[in-house]
């Protein structure tokens, strides 16, 4: 056990420690993480096995990663923890006498011989340090009268926070890993969709999507409505980067996308040969539509949003996004095809027909209506909460280590014949230079007035 | 006066200073060193005002693509250069530092580099824009100078073992204190801005504090080689070489997590 303790509590390991996990997580950025068994086949060829096996291709989630983290925890624990008690009485239980020979070996020292009786020369070199805002304790032993200087003593605990905080992170890291949950919900405007892990029902009220006069997106909003049994709870406007909070789940908006299950398409049918023709046509798809010339039947028979020919030749759409849509119409007279044709939204110029008889019809595909769904991800992580008060600590034990240096002076005054001998001495672990300049200052202030 | 001109002007503001910086070190007259801190500062006062004019342009943070945020690293650096130079008066470091700066700026401005302001991504569209890159970078300026510092440690610490330092050389000691300080600086900086302030944005944006993206990950590893850095040197008391090899690397860990990545590795980092 001893040995157990003795061997977590060096620092040593905690910087093996260090680099090995350094290097294992620069691995990780190597290999790409989380691909199919065959692109690591064809990347790795023989080691695709091998670092499947040994997880190198999700390493962060890896046995032997964790396992790393979780000794680099264990020894940060042991290592705060065993200097815990003793920098504790260093700071708040000192021991205040100290001989004139050890304070002559500390780097920072001096002496001068004062002139005032004991008692005065003490309070003297104490009113001088408190000016100066060092805590002063004082001591007498045998004659020798000890003054015990600290300033900025919290400085010393800077670390031991910086280690707790980052111990309650990784602590919250497993909580997020064990316990915290993650779902894509769609939801399509006007409708509600039940939550059942959050005990409630999400309506979507109103998606829309903002764009730059450029025609770049700027921000998709979803406005929801929680609803728990048929109580309205909340209504709140989502938008990316700003995320609906209820009891414990948050709401954020991912993506968003089309429902291609019904969609109408506006055309403009025209005659090549007869200027006044104009008939606007609202078709669903499936839907005929008997054109104002009496005779010609149009119908919708197919679309896709963003229209592509395979390489089989076959009409296929590239994406769910209506990049270029296009609807298949076809004509028909006493029962007989005339024409069918790719109706093109954004080329209105090119189209593909296919005429069996000669006809002078052109069309224009003006608009389409569909209905937007929004993606929103559902998370609950109770781990998150520990993760910012975690931060917090490590934010603020840095702060206190690095810009809180604390110091320690110590002063022995004895008799020496018809004078006081003075002999002091400090230790700063940080901020070595402004220490010795305050210290010569504080020697140079007593001197000046003796 | 618009932004590229001011950047123009700052930017042969600075080459000026690292004139008179490298006339010191050859010349070794004190008032060529004291024009090259002027000029430094008067550029990142003309900078200063080349960013402000960005934001008002284009409306958002100034470092949402490659260019502005070089213009920004650029900027950074000087301010951390100033500070240390004004507290630690190390003027000699100067000209190699000016070097880096003048790199930074000559990149920002290189056509590779997208300059057009272009509207703003939705992931982008958050005051922790601001708050996550500008403390971080201003975290890596601070490196940078130890990075500078650092080599010419080494430099210096071989010159004093072979004897054949020069006269009015800043010594190895100091250089090395200096290195730590400004690592004692750009580490508090850049684990709040870096780590601190990227995980409360990606919890708010993607729903998820950390997810070991490439970039998230290199900045872990750059923090990991600064912390290897301090715990070597405060409790191991592992001082001069070693301690001035581990900023070094921790530099370029935090250089290829601000640029290799990008280019190298992609990510969900793929807006600059």
């Amino acid at each position: 056990m001893k040995f157990i303790l003795n061997y977590f509590s060096s620092v040593k390991l905690a910087i093996t420690l260090l680099i090995i996990i350094t290097l294992a997580s620069i691995l990780g950025t190597l290999v790409p993480q989380h691909r199919t068994e065959a692109e690591y086949a064809m990347h790795y060829g023989q080691l695709a096995p091998l670092l499947i096996k040994l997880e190198v291709t999700d390493l962060y989630h890896s046995w032997w990663y964790m396992g790393l983290l979780f000794l680099f925890s264990l020894n940060t624990a042991v290592c705060t923890l065993t200097r815990f008690g003793p920098k504790w009485r260093k700071a708040f239980q000192p021991r205040v006498e100290s001989e004139p020979s050890k304070i002559r070996t500390l780097k920072i020292s001096g002496e001068m011989k004062l002139k005032a009786p004991l008692v005065q020369a003490a309070e003297k070199v104490a009113a001088t340090l408190k000016s100066r805002h060092f805590r002063t304790r004082q001591a007498t032993h045998e004659g020798r009268v000890s003054i015990l200087a600290q300033k900025k003593i919290a400085g010393l605990f800077g670390s031991d926070i910086v280690h707790v905080g980052l111990l309650i992170i990784l602590a919250g890291g497993i909580i997020s890993g064990f316990s915290g949950m993650r779902r894509m919900l769609t939801i399509h405007e006007g409708r509600t969709l039940e939550v059942p892990e959050a005990g409630i029902s999400l309506r979507l009220d109103k998606f829309q999507t903002d764009y730059y006069p450029s025609g770049a997106v700027k921000d998709w909003k979803s406005t929801l409505t929680v609803i728990e049994g048929e109580q309205e709870i909340l209504t709140q406007t989502i938008e990316v980067n700003h995320p609906l909070s209820y009891q414990g789940f948050m709401f954020y908006q991912r993506n968003y996308g089309y429902d291609w299950q019904n969609p109408r398409f506006e055309i403009l049918a025209q005659k090549k040969d007869d200027p006044d023709f104009g008939d606007q046509l609202n078709l669903g798809l499936g839907e005929k539509t008997l054109l104002s010339d009496g005779q010609t039947e149009v119908e919708a028979i197919n679309f896709v949003p963003d229209f592509i020919i395979g390489e089989d030749g076959r009409v296929a759409s590239r994406s769910n996004q209506p990049n270029n849509p296009a609807v298949l119409i076809e004509g028909r007279q006493q029962g007989e095809r005339l024409f069918a044709a790719w109706v093109f939204s954004k080329f209105p110029d090119f189209g593909q027909m296919h005429s069996e008889k000669e006809h002078n019809f052109s069309f224009q595909f003006q608009n389409i209506e569909s209905t937007e769904y929004s993606g929103i991800e559902m998370a609950k992580d109770p781990g998150v909460n520990f993760i910012w008060a975690g931060c917090i600590l490590l934010t603020l034990g840095l702060f206190v280590a690095f810009f809180w240096p604390p110091s320690e002076i110590r002063v022995a005054l004895e008799q020496a014949q018809e004078r006081i001998q003075v002999t002091a001495g400090g230790i700063a672990t940080k901020n070595k230079y402004a220490f010795q300049t305050e210290f010569d200052t504080i020697l140079e202030d007593l001197r000046r007035d003796k | 006066m618009n932004e590229s001109t001011l950047f123009a002007i700052a930017f042969f503001t600075y080459i000026g200073a690292a004139f008179f910086y490298f006339f010191y070190l050859f010349g070794k007259r004190e008032n060529l060193a004291k024009m090259g801190y002027t000029l430094s500062i008067l550029g990142l006062v003309i900078h200063t005002a080349a960013l402000i004019l960005r934001t008002i342009e284009s409306g958002h943070a100034p470092f949402t693509n490659m260019y502005e945020s070089l213009s920004f690293l650029a900027w950074s650096a000087i301010l951390a250069y100033v500070i240390i130079e004004g507290k630690f008066k190390l003027r000699k470091a100067g000209p190699y530092f000016m070097l880096i700066v003048i790199g930074l700026m000559a990149l920002a401005s290189s056509p590779l580099m997208p300059a057009n302001a272009t509207p703003l991504v939705p992931a982008l569209q958050s005051y922790w824009l601001w708050l996550h890159v500008s403390v971080t970078l201003l975290g890596e300026a601070f490196f940078a100078v130890a990075f500078v510092t650092s080599i010419m440690y080494l430099i210096a610490d071989s010159r004093e073992k072979r004897g054949t330092a020069k006269e009015g050389a800043i010594s190895s000691e100091k250089l090395d204190s200096v290195s730590y300080r400004c690592v004692a600086i750009g580490f508090p900086l850049f684990t709040l801005g870096g780590l601190v302030f990227g995980m409360v944005w990606a919890y708010k944006a993607w729903g998820t504090y950390w997810s070991w993206d490439p970039k998230e990950v290199w900045s872990l590893i750059t923090w990991f080689v600064f912390a290897l850095y301090l715990h070597s040197r405060v409790v191991m008391g592992w001082k001069g070489r070693r301690s001035a090899i581990i900023a070094i690397l921790g530099f370029l860990a935090a250089l290829f997590t601000y640029f290799g990545v990008n280019y190298l590795l992609a990510g969900l980092h793929s807006y600059a």
